[in-house]
């Protein structure tokens, strides 16, 4: 067993797959460690078959029970994944509104190779210049912020420490790299290159969806247009990582074989859908200067003065071991980063000392603010042969959206296509809000049966379009992730703790984006009077369990900045106090973006790679 | 019997048991029950063992499922640990290996073989001489000689495991109130779906049509799930099914329950559905002690009917996917045909898709 590297990068998804892939190219030697499991598509598969599987169970599997003793919610049901933890095993712990602690599914992506890019519905957007600079917006404005009487916005708003030019060339990079379909045509964003792939024919209850976008846009005054929603599907053969669109029995390519829903919280076995694994590390896997260990389990990074001299790992036996790096980059999703390196400080005082030198690892943890509206279309469509989503629109993320709203950051608006297509996800998310509520709404309508099982398909199946935004949440040095202080993991090792709440402001910005939500329905649905009834809009903070949800979309904890006194990574992702240790997941960032976040993590984690290819 | 042993790799055994099985402390020693218990209490999932896979290789042995054992020991264990089981020769145990990791043993002792879809088999552990049931699976048979043996079943298995004969005629009462097949219409439909499918298909699928009495194959998927994955579910089941039992000899003492009218089952499913506990909506003839909640029971038949109606075939219910042929055929456009065309994106022989295998 190799047990010293240049390299070491903790975590397959998209923070760290993007460095492990520019370091292996360039010769260094690299080990990429994750915690699940090496699930291949079918051609990497001698046979051809892939682990992954088109199976409604897969996605959401049969009831499991919360057994961890002492939680609010011990003795409650969950539906996992097959490639999600065990919350038995790991679980997540939040604190309620009324202060007792519950388990949840809620904040993790997927433990396999590729993290959360095998399961995500892949939409990639870009964030706005204007997300990446919100206290200089904050300041400048010319309206008040609405619902923020003490001026916490102002007050909490960072800055990047890096502009959008600066990252500009890394969207490129990672647009081309990875693998994604789109048009740029009506975005609000400046490109420098177009490196999308064509993307599908829309699924034709789309049509909706484009039409009250374009209607929006009108109104708000703008005229602002929808644009084809990026996705990290490829959809024509894919030059950087060897991947090819499947042939036909003519020997044509047939694209439309990616189409399938299928694919929000699958693993894709045709290996189309851009995870990391197809699109980054499968192919460098034949070098010998690069490894990835799958099924082991990092438990520490050890350190000596300002260097991180490697990490302890448990391998699939369970047996520890020590690896030397040169380098350590933490990506394994933020609050498991940030919990690894909690767990690092506890073990270590030198770790300890240099890791907190201010109070704030762990704090300003972000999820985003998103929410939307659903209505059932006049008919049915075959809602199964869809990506995730169709079209988007940055109307509503617009400095003058923001002015005139008293907002202070913006939203990415975009259909979902793919929810609800295939039948158990249809009866499993009936009236249920997130991960944690699965089945509930269906199981407790004891009124559904027979003839009026027979309504509801007739009423729902294939009929419902929902509209969904993304948007900033304001930080908070009060919403953290913390060790809990008693709840442990299958290994005895503290479980992260996740304390956050809403600001007042969120919920003033929920409302107001699900409103333009509903109006995208309300106009879309009718061309003459734009006045479509809809099932409802709504946002997350209003759901029971609003302080549990994250949407998986898990950021900040360890903000990157210029100032070390603010901040707990420099610019580059650097620990201020470390010469070597690197975080680059969701966790470096200082404010979450009005926008799906993987890109993002991508296009920052090439800009790290090139940091580090100048210094190894 | 010859059985044929496959060899996946460490991969794949590795991919399919680190998740469950990698834990704090040492694993139990051989043929020991208590530690053996203790071990398994701690494994979310320990009912993923044995390994019930599809074959590696797509197009061979279709009949089959890779069947893989996994037995956890310390790395450098030198026992030579064996599997014997009612698949194989039944006094030619098979021998495990080593599953490596970076070429260093992992203390995983594993081996693959394929066994025949919709079979059930009973197996032991040996280790120098000595037979022990397998310390993970919690599922157990007690034979004619009153010897514990571990059991497995494969995909598609069709006779009833845990339920009992009069149980599975009560569920598949109940069932009708919620799910839409017995309708006239879906039941005509179903007939012309089972009569419509190709030569094999049919072949395999349609004593399955038969014996389920027009339905899609629920109440035996229920039973599989009972048997494995929900295991925890099967005490609500007897509890339950008694009491329904209970409550319908009592309206018609001269009735075999599972013979009740149509509209009487209509008026206990509504009175269960308001039964929370013992003293709301008291349902006559109920014992509250025995089962609490009616109404909690509703709710785990009406998940476990719809999950068994509508989920891949491989679960047992969805016969001939005859669930999804239902939906495919009721939502449809005179213009473009079907609403939902799940065929394209599923595996043949079920589906039509000619790259997902």
């Amino acid at each position: 067993m190799q047990d010293s590297f240049d390299v070491i990068v903790v975590g397959s998804g998209a923070g760290g797959a993007p460095i492990a892939h520019r370091l292996a190219q360039e010769g260094k030697s690299v080990l990429v460690i994750e915690k699940g499991p090496l699930l291949r598509p079918h051609y990497q598969v001698p046979g051809e078959r892939s682990d992954f599987r088109r199976d409604e169970i897969y996605a959401s599997s049969a009831e499991k029970i919360l057994r961890v003793p002492g939680l609010a919610n011990t003795g409650v049901s969950y539906y996992s994944s097959h490639v999600e933890p065990d919350i038995n095993d790991e679980p997540h712990v939040y604190k309620g509104a009324k202060g007792q602690d519950y388990g949840t599914m809620e904040g993790y992506t997927a433990q396999v190779v590729g993290g959360g890019t095998q399961l995500y519905g892949s939409v990639s957007l870009r964030f706005t210049p204007t997300d990446l600079m919100l206290k200089t917006f904050n300041d400048d404005r010319r309206s008040p912020i609405n619902n923020d009487p003490n001026g916490d916005v102002r007050g909490e708003a960072r800055d990047w420490p890096i502009d959008y030019a600066t990252l500009e060339p890394y969207y490129v990079m990672a647009e081309e790299m990875i693998g994604i379909n789109g048009t740029r045509d009506n975005q609000q964003k400046p490109f420098s290159a177009v490196k999308y792939q064509k993307p599908l024919k829309p699924n034709p209850i789309s049509a909706f969806a484009h039409d009250g976008m374009v209607e929006l846009g009108k109104r708000l005054g703008t005229n602002i247009e929808p644009y084809r929603a990026p996705l990290a599907v490829i959809t024509e053969d894919h030059l950087s990582s060897g991947r090819k669109i499947p042939r036909d029995a003519s020997g044509n390519p047939d694209p439309e074989s990616a189409k399938t829903s299928y694919v929000n919280r699958y693993g894709d076995p045709l290996g189309l859908k851009s995870s990391t694994w197809v699109a980054l590390l499968s192919p460098v896997m034949e070098k010998p200067n690069f490894s990835i260990w799958p099924n082991c389990v990092v438990t520490h990074l050890v350190s000596d003065g300002a260097k991180v001299t490697g990490v302890r790992l448990l391998d699939p036996g369970g047996a520890e071991r020590f690896i030397n790096a040169r380098i350590v980059v933490v990506a394994c999703s933020a609050i498991e980063s940030v919990r690894l390196l909690k767990l690092s400080a506890a073990a270590d005082e030198n770790f300890d000392r240099r890791i907190n030198r201010n109070p704030l690892l762990g704090r300003y943890f972000l999820t985003h603010c998103f929410g939307g509206a659903r209505a059932l279309m006049p008919k049915p469509f075959d809602k199964s042969k869809a990506l995730d989503a169709d079209w988007a629109t940055d109307c509503c993320a617009t400095d003058d959206f923001l002015e005139a709203n008293g907002l202070w950051a913006g939203a990415a608006i975009y259909n979902n296509t793919s929810d609800q297509a295939l039948p158990l996800s249809l009866f499993r998310t009936y009236g249920s809000q997130d991960l944690d509520t699965l089945w509930n709404g269906f199981m407790s309508a004891t009124e559904m049966r027979g003839d009026k099982f027979i309504d509801f398909l007739d009423n729902e199946f294939g009929r419902g379009l929902s509209i969904s935004f993304m948007a900033n949440q304001v930080p908070q040095f009060d919403n953290r992730i913390e060790l809990h202080p008693r709840v442990k993991d299958k290994w005895g090792r503290p479980v992260a703790y996740v304390i956050k709440d809403w600001h007042a402001h969120d919920r003033y910005l929920m409302d107001v984006m699900a409103q333009q939500c509903g109006n995208v329905l309300r106009y879309g649905g009718d061309p003459v009077n734009h006045d479509y009834p809809i099932q409802g809009q709504g946002s997350i903070y209003m759901a029971e369990n609003a302080l549990a949800r994250m949407a998986n979309h898990i950021l900040g904890g360890a903000r990157f900045g210029n100032d070390p006194n603010d901040s707990v990574l420099d610019p580059q992702c650097r620990a201020w106090d470390f010469d070597n240790l690197y975080v680059t997941d969701g966790a470096f960032m200082p404010t979450s973006g009005g926008a799906n976040p993987t890109l993002t993590i991508q296009a920052n984690s090439f800009r790290v790679a090139d940091h580090l290819l100048s210094r190894i | 019997m010859t059985v044929t042993v496959f060899e996946p790799g460490s991969e794949y055994v590795l991919n399919h048991c680190t998740k469950y099985l990698a834990r704090a402390g040492a694993p139990p020693p051989p043929n020991d029950e208590a530690a053996a218990e203790a071990f398994r209490a701690k494994i979310a999932e320990a009912w993923r063992f044995p390994i019930i896979g599809l074959m590696r290789v797509a197009d061979a042995h279709p009949e089959l499922n890779l069947v893989t054992f996994v037995y956890k020991t310390v790395a450098g264990d030198t026992g030579s640990i064996q599997v014997l089981g009612t698949f194989g020769e039944l006094y030619r145990p098979i021998p495990l290996q080593p599953v490596m990791f970076e070429g260093e043993d992992t203390g995983y002792r594993a081996v693959s073989v394929g066994i025949p879809k919709a079979q059930v088999h009973t197996y032991k552990y040996v280790l120098d001489g000595h037979y022990f049931v397998d310390p993970v699976n919690s599922q157990r048979v007690t034979l004619g000689n009153g010897r514990v043996w571990s059991r497995f079943f494969t995909d598609g298995y069709l006779q009833p495991l845990v339920l009992e004969p009069w149980e599975v005629r009560i569920l598949y009462r109940l069932i009708e109130q919620i799910l839409p097949f017995r309708g006239k219409e879906a039941e005509n439909f179903l007939k012309r779906y089972y009569f419509g499918l190709n030569r094999e298909q049919r072949k395999a699928d349609m004593p399955k049509a038969f014996r389920l009495d027009d339905s899609v194959g629920e109440v035996n998927a229920i039973d599989k799930l009972l048997a494995r994955e929900e295991a925890h579910r099967l005490t609500d089941y007897r509890l339950c099914l008694r009491q329904i039992d209970r409550v319908l000899r009592r309206q018609n003492p001269f009735l075999d329950p599972a013979d009740t009218p149509a509209e009487e089952f209509v008026e206990l499913y509504e009175k269960m559905a308001k039964s929370h506990g013992s003293g709301d909506n008291p349902i006559p003839g109920w014992d509250y002690g025995e089962y609490g909640n009616p109404a909690f029971f509703l709710y785990i038949l009406r998940r476990h009917a719809v999950t068994c109606a509508f989920s891949h075939p491989k679960y047992a219910g969805n016969v001939g996917a005859a669930g999804w042929a239902f939906l495919s055929e009721r939502y449809s456009d005179p213009a473009t045909g079907t609403l939902f065309d799940w065929r394209p994106a599923i595996e043949a022989p079920l589906g039509t898709s000619p790259y997902y295998r």
